[in-house]
C-alpha cells in the first residue's frame, strides 16, 4: 500500500516535470523528422535502390579487364557472374518500370543465387566492398523466397502506416538505449539534493526505488504510445499497409517475421531495455553521485562492444551486446571479422537476467543509510 | 567589468546544459573517429585493380585495332586518344607497384587532367560511375569538378615537400579529415553548438533579478560581456572535438599543414592550391564571424522577445534558411551573395564549391566576411539603441 502512496506523490511530481514534456517533444520531433526523412530520401523506391546497385556493380566491373563474358568466353568466373548480375539488375529495373511484380521477384531470386555463388569464387575480396555482404544477401533471399511462396504482391510504399512503424522501431532499436540513458541518467540525483526528505519517507529504500521505476516505466509507456499515435496521420495521408507483410530477420536462422510480430518484438525489447537502463542508472547514480558520470559510463558500456567487436565472441552473454536490437535482428554481427551469431531471444533472456541481478543488488546493497547529500 | 566576466564565465561553465553539450560533442567526435572515419569510401581512390583493368583493356584494343577507310569514326577516335591515356595509366601502375609515391602523384595529376579533357569534350565517355547517381542530372559536372580537383590536388603533392602515402592520397589523415569535415557539416555543428550555448545567457538572470540589478554596470556592457563569454565558450567547443582528431591522427597519421587544398576559382574555372594550414585558419576566422553573428542575433532576440524558445527558433531559421532558396545554379539569376545565410557552409565557400553549385563567382571569403560583419554591426547597433532606452530592462 505504501508503494501506491509514494507512486501518487511521484505522479504529481512527474506531471509538472519539464524534462518529461521536453522528452515528449523530442520523441514527436523524431517521428515527424523520420517521416520527412523517408519522404525526402525517397526510401523504398525500388527504382532508386536498383540504380544504386547497378552503379556499385559498374564500379566492381571497372576492376576487371573487359573481355568476353559469355559462357565460352575467357573471362574469370567471377567476372561472368558479375556481368550476369548487372544484366539481372537491369531486368529488375525494367520490371519496376513496367509494374511486373512477378518478374521482379523471380529475377531477385536469380540475383541472390548468383551472389551467393560469387562468394566462393576466386578474387572475391577485390569486389567485396562493392557488393552486399553475405548476411544481407541471405536476408534478401529469405524475404523473396517467402514473397514467392506466399504469392504476395510487393509493397513499395514505405510511408504507409505499418511499414513505416516497422522502419521507425527498427531505427529506434539502435538509439533507444542512448535515449533512455539520457532520459534516466539523473533519475535519483534530484532526490539526493534532499536526502533528509528521502530518509524521512515511511518506506524502505528498495520499495522507493521500485516506485521510482514504475513511474518512469509508465512514462516509457507514454513514449511508445506517442510513437504510434504520431504515425497515425499516415493512415489518412497514405494508407494502412499490410501488417502481414514480411520483414527478413536473423534469429539463429534466416527467417521472416510479419510486420506485426516485428513490432511486437521491438516493443518487448524496448520495454526490457528501458527497465534495464533505469535500474542501471539508479545503481550508477548511487555509486557515482553524478548525472554526467552516469551518462558517460552508460554510453561507454554501450559503445564498448561496438568498438571492440571481438569482445562479443569472448563474452556473448554481455547484455550490452544486445541493446542495439535492430542490428541483432539484422544479423549485422555475422559480418564482423570474428563473426558471431547473436540470437535475439537469448538476448532478451540475458537482459532479463541482468535486470533480476540488478534488482537483487538494489535490494541487498543499497539502503538509505548510504545516501549523502550531493 | 573583468570581475563580471569572471562570474559570467564561471556560471557558463557550470551550466548543466553547456556541460551536456561539451560531453555530447566529445562523444560524437570519438564515435566519428573510431567508427565513421574508417568507413570513409572516397570515389577517387588509389585502386591498383581498376588502373590495371583499364590499362589492359585499352592496350588490347590498341594492339588489335585496324584503322582504314572503313573504320567507324568512334573507333578511330578511341585509337587516337587511348595511347596517351594508357601511357599515364602505365606510369601510375608502375609507380604504385614500386611504392614510388612522388611518381604516382605526378602521373595521376596528368591522368586526371587528360581524362577530364577527353570526357567533358565529347559525350561518349563517362566519369567514374559513382557520380551518376539516381536522378542526378548534374553528374557530368560533378565528375568534371572532382577530376579537376583531383588533378590539382595531385599536382600539389608533386610540388610539395610533404611525406606522401596512400592515406594522404585518399585524404584519410587527421588534418585532411578535418578539411573534409570543414567542407561538410562541421561548421554547422559548431554554429548550432554556439546557438545552444548562447540561448540562455541573458535569460538565466531572470531567476535572480534583484541580485543582479544592483551591479554597477550598464545593460549594454553586461550584454557585451555575455556575448564575450558565449564566444569564448563556443570556441572552447573545439577542445572536445579535437580529441577525435588526435584519435584519427594516431591511426592514419596526422598529415601535414603544408598539404594542398584545391580551391576552385569560379571566374577562371580553374583550381589552384592553398595549404591546409591556410584553409583551416581561414575557416576559423570565418566561423568566428559566424559565432559573432549568432551571438549578437540571439542577444538581440533575447532582449526583444525575452523567451528562450524564441531564441532557438530564430537561430534555427538562420541556420536552415539556405535550404529554402538553394537550388543548383540559382546564383546566375539571383544575387545570393547578399544573403548572409549563403555563407553558412564556410569550408565550401573557401574551397569555391558553393560558387560551383550556385553557378556564380560572387561568393568569396572577402564578401562573406563583409556581409556577416555588416549584419553583426547592425544587430549590435539595434541592441545598443534598445538598451539605451529609459524604460528598458534587461530581463
Amino acid at each position: 500500500m505504501s508503494v501506491w502512496k509514494i507512486l501518487k506523490t511521484f505522479f504529481i511530481l512527474e506531471k509538472s516535470n519539464k524534462k518529461n514534456i521536453f522528452a515528449c517533444i523530442v520523441v514527436a520531433t523524431f517521428v515527424f523528422g523520420l517521416i520527412f526523412f523517408v519522404k525526402t530520401e525517397d526510401l523504398g523506391n525500388s527504382l532508386k535502390e536498383k540504380s544504386g546497385e547497378y552503379q556499385s556493380i559498374s564500379v566492381a566491373l571497372n576492376k576487371f579487364q573487359n573481355v568476353d563474358a559469355s559462357d565460352k568466353g575467357n573471362g574469370s568466373d567471377l567476372y561472368k557472374n558479375i556481368v550476369l548480375q548487372q544484366q539481372y539488375i537491369s531486368k529488375q529495373k525494367m520490371a519496376v518500370r513496367m509494374g511486373l511484380s512477378e518478374v521482379y521477384v523471380e529475377t531477385a531470386i536469380d540475383v541472390v543465387d548468383l551472389r551467393l555463388k560469387a562468394f566462393d569464387m576466386e578474387g572475391y575480396d577485390k569486389v567485396a566492398n562493392n557488393l552486399p555482404s553475405k548476411t544481407e544477401i541471405q536476408l534478401e533471399s529469405a524475404f523473396f523466397q517467402y514473397i514467392k511462396k506466399a504469392g504476395m504482391p510487393l509493397s513499395v510504399d514505405s510511408l504507409s502506416f505499418f511499414p513505416f512503424l516497422a522502419y521507425l522501431f527498427g531505427m529506434l532499436g539502435s538509439i533507444w538505449f542512448v535515449f533512455m540513458s539520457i532520459y534516466s541518467c539523473g533519475i535519483m540525483i534530484e532526490d539526493f539534493r534532499h536526502t533528509s526528505l528521502i530518509k524521512g519517507y515511511p518506506i524502505t529504500f528498495d520499495k522507493y526505488v521500485i516506485a521510482k521505476c514504475i513511474s518512469s516505466m509508465l512514462l516509457v509507456g507514454v513514449f511508445i504510445l506517442e510513437l504510434i499515435v504520431c504515425s497515425l496521420p499516415l493512415i489518412y495521408f497514405k494508407e494502412l499497409g499490410n501488417p502481414l507483410y514480411p520483414i527478413a530477420i536473423f534469429n539463429g536462422t534466416f527467417d521472416v517475421y510479419p510486420i506485426y510480430k516485428y513490432i511486437g518484438v521491438a516493443i518487448l525489447y524496448m520495454i526490457s531495455i528501458s527497465i534495464f537502463t533505469i535500474l542501471l542508472s539508479i545503481i550508477l547514480n548511487v555509486l557515482l553521485k553524478n548525472m554526467y558520470l552516469t551518462l558517460f559510463m552508460e554510453l561507454l558500456l554501450f559503445i564498448f562492444p561496438l568498438l571492440f567487436p571481438s569482445m562479443m565472441n569472448f563474452i556473448p552473454f554481455n547484455p550490452f551486446n544486445y541493446l542495439n536490437f535492430s542490428s541483432v535482428l539484422n544479423g549485422q554481427t555475422l559480418d564482423l571479422a570474428n563473426p558471431i551469431a547473436l540470437n535475439s531471444t537469448y538476448g532478451l533472456m540475458y537482459i532479463w537476467i541482468s535486470i533480476v541481478v540488478m534488482i537483487v543488488a538494489v535490494k541487498s546493497f543499497l539502503t538509505t543509510g548510504k545516501l549523502q547529500k550531493v | 567589468m573583468r570581475a563580471y566576466f569572471k562570474i559570467e564565465f564561471l556560471q557558463f561553465m557550470s551550466n548543466k546544459k553547456n556541460i551536456a553539450i561539451y560531453v555530447i560533442l566529445l562523444f560524437f567526435s570519438c564515435y566519428y573517429a573510431l567508427k565513421t572515419a574508417p568507413e570513409y569510401d572516397p570515389i577517387e581512390k588509389v585502386d591498383e585493380y581498376e588502373i590495371e583493368a583499364r590499362y589492359l583493356t585499352r592496350e588490347e584494343f590498341l594492339n588489335n585495332v585496324v584503322i582504314n577507310n572503313w573504320t567507324h569514326p568512334l573507333t578511330v577516335f578511341a585509337a587516337t586518344i587511348y595511347p596517351q591515356w594508357n601511357e599515364y595509366d602505365k606510369k601510375r601502375l608502375d609507380a604504385i607497384r614500386q611504392h614510388n609515391m612522388k611518381e604516382y602523384a605526378e602521373s595521376t595529376s596528368k591522368w586526371y587532367s587528360y581524362a577530364d579533357e577527353m570526357t567533358l569534350k565529347n559525350g561518349y565517355l563517362y566519369y567514374n560511375p559513382r557520380y551518376y547517381t539516381y536522378e542526378n542530372t548534374y553528374a557530368t559536372w560533378d565528375g568534371h569538378y572532382a577530376y579537376l580537383y583531383s588533378a590539382s590536388r595531385y599536382e600539389g603533392y608533386t610540388e610539395g615537400e610533404s611525406d606522401l602515402s596512400i592515406n594522404v592520397f585518399e585524404e584519410r589523415t587527421a588534418l585532411q579529415t578535418l578539411q573534409r569535415l570543414l567542407h561538410s557539416y562541421l561548421p554547422l555543428i559548431l554554429i548550432v553548438s554556439c546557438m545552444f550555448f548562447t540561448v540562455d545567457v541573458v535569460l538565466k538572470d531572470r531567476r535572480n533579478t534583484t541580485l543582479l540589478q544592483g551591479l554597477p554596470l550598464s545593460d549594454w556592457r553586461k550584454l557585451l560581456v555575455k556575448g564575450g563569454v558565449s564566444l569564448l565558450g563556443s570556441l572552447l567547443a573545439i577542445i572536445p572535438l579535437s580529441v577525435g582528431l588526435f584519435i584519427i591522427g594516431a591511426r592514419n597519421g596526422l598529415g601535414d599543414f603544408e598539404l594542398p587544398v584545391p580551391i576552385y576559382l569560379a571566374s577562371e574555372k580553374l583550381f589552384s592550391n592553398i595549404t591546409i594550414g591556410q584553409y583551416v585558419m581561414q575557416n576559423l576566422l570565418f566561423i568566428v564571424f559566424w559565432f559573432l553573428f549568432f551571438i549578437s542575433l540571439i542577444l538581440l532576440v533575447s532582449i526583444v522577445i525575452k523567451n528562450e524558445f524564441a531564441n532557438l527558433l530564430v537561430g534555427s531559421v538562420f541556420v536552415i534558411a539556405e535550404f529554402m532558396y538553394y537550388a543548383r545554379g540559382i546564383g546566375a539569376i539571383r544575387d545570393v551573395h547578399w544573403y548572409p545565410t549563403s555563407y553558412i557552409q564556410t569550408g565550401q565557400i573557401i574551397a569555391g564549391y558553393r560558387n560551383f553549385l550556385y553557378s556564380t563567382d560572387a561568393l568569396t571569403f572577402g564578401t562573406g566576411l563583409f556581409v556577416i560583419g555588416l549584419c553583426v554591426c547592425v544587430f549590435l547597433f539595434i541592441m545598443f539603441l534598445i538598451s539605451r532606452r529609459r524604460k528598458f530592462r534587461l530581463f
